[in-house]
């Protein structure tokens, strides 16, 4: 007994030290990692729609389970964020949407697809914004090509491409609720 | 103990992926873009070195029957400080890696290396010991991904190098690459899982191949010699 | 809800199969594959572990973790609790169900070190699953790992009697055929529920 009582001691302070040395690091990175995650969503708002200032508006509304905050910009239009399936994992996604309820841009905030597949998505690259740009003006009965729409679908990743198409459906359906 | 036989058995002869055949989720799901397989390999390396250093430096005075259990502390606090360290620093990488990199506390490669060597030997063998097996695997991720990436998508360096404007690397993962071939006439099912199984199959087989023929080569070397001497 | 969690697990065994689309669990999956009841064997001690591990880890999560802002800590709280959980597992079948215990005793202590255990708690938290679907990801996770080894289990049989080149042999010739398999699967990537 006394040997196991031993041998959980030590185990104890060794995860101890492990826990604290971790408790230092976090505490050091903690501020940073918040810091960059503010400002990608501000990057991401600021590249879907041209507005000076963004100010976030209450929608609970139980019939878009998916949308996570609604912005409004002041005389542009709003900035919808919403996280839903892909094909591997979640995706945040911020969509902005005009006064006429067409879509003026999407951008990815948080992904985990399949890199050089899905992740396309999301890419800087040539592939990622020609996706991206697809989704310019379109309205709220925007499909993926093989579904009769006009939106290509990115190669070998067409759920994500659809899980991307149909969350822009569903932030300019949601804006719209808001009349 | 011999630097340079550890470097050749952490490289080739005992190469963690294609010899000991151990680490291989990882080596498959990540090598899709150079960028990919240079983070997750350096990533491994600098933790594989630091649980060796440590590990080794504790050997003593853990006891036996719960070292294993030591051993999977120690490395997922390196694990998770790598992981942190990321995201607040690189953080296309982290999002690009995702749950690889805290999945590489079961990376076989590091307990491993605990067990077989680290527990037995010195501190200075175990650091070198990292350093090259670490090495190893990042060479096999390498490997991978510019064969995946070249033969997929016609492309080099993607996400690690940009040639817009002139020459450099990005180290924020937003290179395009160096387009060799027109994307469209790459076989791009080697980015999806399948070319994953299928490279590294013909990684090993290519490994096989080549140490086969090392040592028949010293065979005949050896029969050589010995007929010389009659 | 129900729609949801047909959509997770249809998602986990098909679609996104832990082993031929995300590469979690490569090293069992490999090693044990040799035999069709061998690699049963090792599915189902999986499949154990991996419903036990998400359920018990996402309490553990939302409990102490999150609430306590430790969430730092996950990594190595959760690889803790799965080998004590492995640990428990083996003792009480040894002294319970000792018939089972000789069927998967040998793959328990593999299991720890599994990345589909890890995996599957780890990409829970990430996708922010509430308990029952945590749970139902774990359980139909381990299925769809479950599937995949025996599948390829009786392949590598038919693999044994085919010639391929010398260099080939061992490791290699499995992941040829295992690509292969992985092909396959891909067949069901364009699968989706309606919501």
């Amino acid at each position: 007994m006394n040997k196991i009582l031993k041998l959980a001691l030590v185990l104890l302070a060794v995860s101890a030290i492990v826990a604290g040395v971790l408790g230092v690091i976090n505490e050091l990175t903690y501020p940073v990692i918040d810091a960059q995650k503010q400002a990608k969503t501000a990057e991401a708002f600021a590249s879907v729609l041209k507005a000076d200032r963004f100010d976030e508006i209450e929608f609970d509304n139980p019939d878009f389970p998916t949308v996570l905050t609604v912005h409004k910009a002041e005389g542009a239009g709003y900035v919808v964020t919403s996280k839903f399936s892909g094909a591997q994992g979640n995706i945040t996604l911020a969509v902005g949407v005009d006064n006429d309820y067409k879509c003026t841009g999407i951008s990815v905030i948080e992904h985990s697809e399949t890199s050089g597949l899905g992740a396309n998505a999301a890419s800087t690259g040539e592939v990622g914004v020609n996706f991206r740009k697809q989704f310019v003006g379109q309205d709220e009965n925007i499909a993926l090509a093989n579904a009769g729409g006009s939106i290509d679908a990115l190669t070998g990743a067409t759920i994500t491409s659809r899980a991307i198409t149909e969350a822009v459906a569903t932030s300019i359906k949601a804006v719209k609720t808001l009349g | 103990m011999n630097r340079k036989k550890q470097f050749t058995e952490g490289l080739i002869t005992n190469n963690p992926v294609l010899v000991q055949q151990i680490g291989m989720c990882a080596t498959m799901a990540i090598t899709t873009t150079l960028f990919n397989g240079v983070g997750m390999g350096l990533s491994v390396l600098i933790i594989l070195t630091c649980c060796n250093v440590v590990i080794s430096a504790i050997r003593k005075i853990i006891p036996g029957e719960i070292r294993l259990a030591i051993f999977v502390v120690v490395i997922a606090g390196f694990v998770t400080i790598v992981d942190l360290l990321l995201q607040a620093f690189v953080p296309a990488l982290s999002e690009a890696l995702g749950v690889f990199i805290p999945l590489i506390v079961v990376n076989c490669i590091i307990i491993g290396r605990a067990e077989a060597f680290c527990q037995k030997m010195p501190v200075k063998d175990s650091f070198f010991d990292g350093i090259f097996q670490g090495l190893g695997y990042t060479c096999v991720l390498i490997v991978m991904c510019v064969v995946r990436e070249f033969l997929g998508s016609g492309r080099f360096g993607g996400g690690l190098i940009d040639i817009s404007n002139g020459f450099r690397f990005t180290l924020d993962g937003t290179g395009a690459g160096i387009q060799i071939f027109p994307e469209s006439y790459g076989a791009s099912i080697l980015s999806l899982p399948f070319g994953g199984f299928l490279t590294l199959g013909f990684l090993i087989a290519a490994m096989q191949y080549a140490l086969k023929k090392a040592e028949d080569k010293k065979a005949k070397k050896a029969a050589k010699e010995k007929e010389a001497e009659k | 809800m129900l729609s949801n969690i047909i959509q997770i697990s249809l998602g986990a065994i098909l679609i996104n199969n832990f082993i031929f689309s995300q590469f979690l669990g490569c090293c069992p999956f490999l090693g044990c594959s040799n035999k069709v009841d061998t690699a049963a064997g090792m599915g189902l001690a999986v499949v154990f572990v991996m419903g036990l591990a998400s359920a018990i880890c996402w309490v553990i999560n939302e409990y102490i973790l999150v609430a306590l802002h430790l969430e730092f800590l996950q990594t190595l709280a959760f690889i803790l609790v799965i080998a004590a959980l492995v640990q428990f597992v083996e003792m009480f079948l040894k002294k319970m169900v000792p018939s089972l215990y000789s069927a998967l005793g040998i793959f328990l202590p593999l299991i720890t070190t599994n990345c589909a255990v890890l995996g599957v708690v780890l990409l829970n938290v990430q996708n922010n699953y509430n308990f029952i679907e945590s749970l139902v990801y774990g359980i139909t996770g381990g299925i769809g790992f479950l599937l995949a080894i025996v599948l390829f289990a009786s392949v590598r049989e038919r693999v044994e009697f085919a010639e391929y080149p010398e260099c080939f042999r061992g490791f290699s010739i499995c992941l040829v055929s295992a690509a292969l398999v992985a092909l396959a699967f891909m067949g069901f990537s364009g699968m989706a529920i309606p919501v």
